[in-house]
């Protein structure tokens, strides 16, 4: 290797070097852009799929009644989950009773959107849904669905945002276990067999926690947390003893498997 | 010159495309999931028959590209900085890069071992990364899997791969081809 090639090689690493360095949140900016220049490409493989399947103007009746089919069971999930989340809240004012926070709380706004593509990374649990930033997402905000929580947002480009299952270990979640006080974190295993139906693992419980498979596991809902208190995660699996805490295995109450249509909780009405 | 530019432009090309291919290709439930990757074994091929110093320019784009696609941050944190993806393909690309001669020869097993060993290291990398950032040594069956299917994989892919632009290359009207004919 002559004197020019070894030169090459290290203003290359250099500048990989200076990469590495750039703060995370400019490095989510640029991850942001390259969604948004991918996003084209990357759709146009399930576009062409939906094209295939219509077939012509004597089925148009029936895409029809699948069109209005697929609205109003977006719309009905939607009022299913609005109202789960009412009367978690609704549940949680009269036990508290904090007024002061009522407002705050009383209410989402829920954003519908659509699962495009799933299980993309080798080692991660994300799924990708057709909501931006032009939609009023944004980075850490909540994803739901009538029956629980999905993950929370992470990189959001102009019409797509990235969403960590919590079926992954980055996404972490304070919780607590329905009817009793034990509180904890909630974070995905870091080696699912498959990377959509995971169990999660709730650490950090008190070693004496009387805790009976099928509890319900909530959000606790922590200053500066991304999730509102008392939204389904799912429930107890199996209780274990380790040397300085309790360990509940948790099923998530979302199959995330199958999972096509998500709400993105972007604020309060 | 402009024979390296073609084939820098149609690396970048071809990179994307890889990109698109292997986003819309479903994991292989069979192999816990492990996913097909098609832009190790593009950068291979490229890194066996460009120049080194074009070479290092295609490292640069495909690390690069790989990062930000790649990228996962949660609460203000990457689990893979951006440009290590660079380093990777650069001292991969360089290793690679020193069998120029047996594709000239058209001797195809150097390109399917190498582009095996460049997918499957690649992963083998995101896992150290991620292993050390989060702390705590986990191996499973699942990640072996998730790194040798993948390179197993790509290994099988590449004889393809040649095959198919030996035959594009055929088609090329221009004097390109018949100036690599002369060279070798």
């Amino acid at each position: 290797m002559n004197r020019l090639n070894i030169a090459l090689v290290v203003a290359v690493v250099a500048v990989a070097t200076y990469f590495s360095t750039i703060s995370p949140s400019a490095v989510q900016s640029m991850h942001s852009g390259f969604m948004s220049w991918m996003s084209p490409f990357l759709r146009t493989g399930s576009a062409m799929q939906e094209n295939l399947g219509s077939v012509g103007r004597r089925l148009q009746t029936l895409d029809e009644l699948e069109v209005e089919n697929k609205k109003l069971s977006v719309e009905n999930r939607e009022l299913r989950a609005e109202n789960n989340l009412l009367t978690e809240l609704e549940e949680e004012n009269s036990r508290l009773r904090m007024a002061l926070d009522f407002r705050e709380r009383s209410s989402f706004k829920l954003m519908p959107a659509r699962i495009i593509s799933r299980d993309s990374t080798t080692w991660w649990n994300t799924i990708r849904i057709n909501r931006g930033f032009e939609d009023g997402v944004e980075a850490d905000m909540p994803v739901v669905t009538d029956l629980g929580i999905v993950g929370k947002t992470t990189t959001v480009s102009k019409n797509e945002a990235i969403v960590v299952l919590i079926t992954d270990e980055t996404c972490r979640i304070a919780a607590k276990i329905e009817g009793t006080r034990e509180q904890g974190i909630i974070t995905g295993l870091r080696i699912q067999e498959t990377a959509a139906e995971g169990l999660l693992q709730m650490n950090f419980l008190s070693k004496s926690a009387k805790l009976a498979p099928a509890q319900q596991v909530l959000t606790a809902g922590v200053a500066q947390g991304s999730f509102p208190p008392g939204l389904v995660i799912g429930r107890i699996k199996e209780f274990r003893l380790r040397a300085l805490d309790g360990q509940a295995i948790v099923e998530p109450t979302v199959n995330l498997a199958t999972l096509e249509d998500v709400f993105v909780l972007v604020g309060k009405k | 010159m402009n024979k390296v530019l073609i084939d820098l432009a149609a690396l970048f090309v071809g990179v994307v495309l890889a990109f698109i291919v292997q986003d819309a290709l479903p994991p292989m439930a069979d192999f816990y999931s492990a996913h097909v990757l098609l832009v190790p074994m593009v950068f291979c091929f490229a890194a066996m028959v460009l120049p080194f110093p074009v070479m290092l320019v295609g490292a640069f784009y495909t690390g690069f590209l790989s990062d930000l696609t790649y990228m996962h941050v949660v609460g203000g944190r990457v689990e893979i900085p951006l440009g290590s993806s660079i380093v990777y393909f650069v001292i991969f690309g360089s290793i690679a890069n020193g069998f120029q001669p047996a594709m000239k020869s058209r001797n195809v097993w150097p390109f399917v071992v190498l582009s095996g060993v460049c997918t499957s290291g690649y992963l083998f990398l995101q896992f150290l990364i991620i292993t050390i950032q989060r702390g705590g040594f986990l191996w499973e069956n699942a990640v072996s899997w998730r790194i040798l299917a993948p390179g197993l994989m790509a290994a099988l892919i590449a004889p393809l791969f040649y095959w198919t632009l030996s035959q594009m290359d055929r088609l090329i009207p221009d004097g390109s081809r018949k100036m690599r004919l002369i060279k070798r």
